[in-house]
């Protein structure tokens, strides 16, 4: 199994175990939410209703800002699909051989873009920007990378893998897990590519790519300090050296911390210790939640 | 033009998206950088020439891109002067930044698995491996790509700007 398959395996049963546990603690909290409800203020019925009301605002804010950046991809999706032409001799003899016959999109654009969309049935979408700015032999290296996100039906699993950090914002390993796979599928689709035509058309293909990014920064899709995607793809390709996971030992110190705390109050009801290490982690969380949702409010400039 | 496709065109909104341009509108444009300035008359002249179209459709298409921040007008006795509000540089620009900003910072990367717009920062030191595995020489970056600044960001480095954080 290739190192983003483990890691988005590893990834699902980390988040649907913290699920279950959360889940559990949170159908034990309510009945002292009920409580609190018909008899009025108990310590521990206030706790609960607080971690009720923190984690139901954290995970709803969380989603709701997913649920709109992907209708707004979808969108953006449909407004290039709008100015599709045909397949271009150039593109068909790029993708010969490829397996990618019926699923490449050629979208009239002067802008260089080539992307992997749709869940059931991915496509790729390739800009005629790129096309002409590419040799055959480095379209051919790009739609490699591209058609192992598509054999991997990596759209679905990057909404699937977001919406899980998404929910499960208390347990950052998730996050951590994530950028982790996203970085990794990057890597393994390069590999694919040089595996099947050499490192040379793929690096031409980067670096013809790279002027364009100068212009922008993407600096919320990585951690701060650590590489940046491109630079450890550049890395693979010159050293053949894969990413290490980065696991901030505090955001393996507060996942764990939270799990247990959820296991223990949701088996013994309400203590306060655990409860407020849960609230140590939901803060920390909730700034990651915040983070999510200022992306979805971009500076202009 | 028909109605549908203005309505349509009203109902997309959003920085990115409202920048994307039409081949019509696309054509006009080019037609008020090459000018500098002129009228709905003025460009239906030089777009006509190769094409019939409506004075209407053009003044349609004008006051969309005017509507849009493409276009500046001034008041010239009964009729309108437009002049294009930014260069094609900076227009350009704009687009490739709303492009990848538009795909990865307001939308995230929910759905989209992307080649070209997962290229994020990329230091020199990263830059110059890259540049040798490519088996470039330190000018090139355009050798053999006539095209390759079509669309790239005549300063880019200048322009970085980072996204919110």
């Amino acid at each position: 199994m290739a190192r983003a398959d483990r890691a988005y395996a590893l990834l699902v049963l980390l988040a649907l175990g913290s699920s279950a546990i959360l889940i559990a603690l949170l159908g034990s909290l309510l009945p002292h939410a009920l409580d609190l409800a018909t008899r009025g203020a108990d310590g521990a019925d206030a706790i609960a209703v607080l971690l009720l009301l923190c984690a139901t605002l954290g995970i709803s804010l969380g989603l709701a800002s997913l649920f709109r950046q992907l209708l707004a991809t979808l969108a953006l999706i449909r407004s290039l699909l709008r100015r599709r032409v045909s397949v271009s001799p150039r593109v068909r003899a790029a993708a010969r051989g490829l397996g990618l016959d019926g699923r490449i999109d050629v979208v009239n654009d002067p802008r260089p873009f080539s992307f992997c969309y749709w869940f059931a049935r991915p496509r790729v979408c390739v800009s005629t920007g790129l096309a002409r700015r590419l040799e055959r032999s480095e379209l051919r290296a790009v739609l490699l990378h591209e058609r192992y996100h598509l054999r991997h039906r990596d759209p679905l699993r990057i909404v699937i893998a977001r919406y899980f950090a998404a929910g499960l914002y208390v347990v950052p390993l998730v996050e951590d897990l994530v950028e982790y796979y996203a970085l990794e599928k990057e890597i393994a689709a390069d590999g694919e590519a040089v595996a099947s035509s050499g490192v040379g058309p793929l690096a031409r293909a980067l670096y013809k790519l790279l002027p364009d990014a100068d212009t922008v920064s993407l600096g919320l899709l990585v951690p701060v300090g650590a590489l940046s995607v491109t630079e450890a793809r550049i890395d693979q390709l010159v050293e053949g050296r894969g990413a290490t996971p980065i696991f901030h030992p505090l955001s393996i110190a507060l996942s764990g911390g939270a799990l247990a705390a959820a296991v223990t109050l949701a088996a013994g009801g309400v203590v306060l210790a655990p409860a407020f290490l849960l609230v140590a982690a939901a803060i920390s969380g909730a700034s990651q939640q915040l983070r999510l949702v200022a992306r979805t409010f971009p500076s202009t400039g | 033009m028909s109605d549908r496709d203005v309505r349509r065109l009203r109902r997309i909104r959003g920085g990115a998206e409202e920048r994307f341009l039409g081949p019509l509108e696309a054509e006009v444009m080019d037609r008020l950088w090459k000018r500098g300035r002129a009228t709905v008359r003025d460009i239906l002249g030089d777009v006509g020439r190769t094409r019939s179209l409506a004075y209407t459709t053009v003044m349609t298409i004008m006051t969309r891109l005017y509507d849009k921040g493409l276009l500046v007008r001034d008041r010239d006795g009964k009729t309108y002067v437009y002049r294009p509000a930014s260069t094609r540089e900076e227009h350009r620009a704009r687009l490739t930044r709303d492009l990848v900003r538009g795909l990865v910072d307001q939308f995230g990367d929910v759905a989209l698995a992307h080649f070209a717009a997962e290229l994020d920062t990329v230091d020199v030191a990263h830059r110059a491996a890259l540049r040798k595995l490519a088996g470039q020489g330190p000018s090139g970056r355009d050798s053999g790509n006539p095209s390759g600044r079509e669309n790239g960001a005549p300063s880019g480095r200048d322009r970085r700007s980072r996204g919110p954080r």
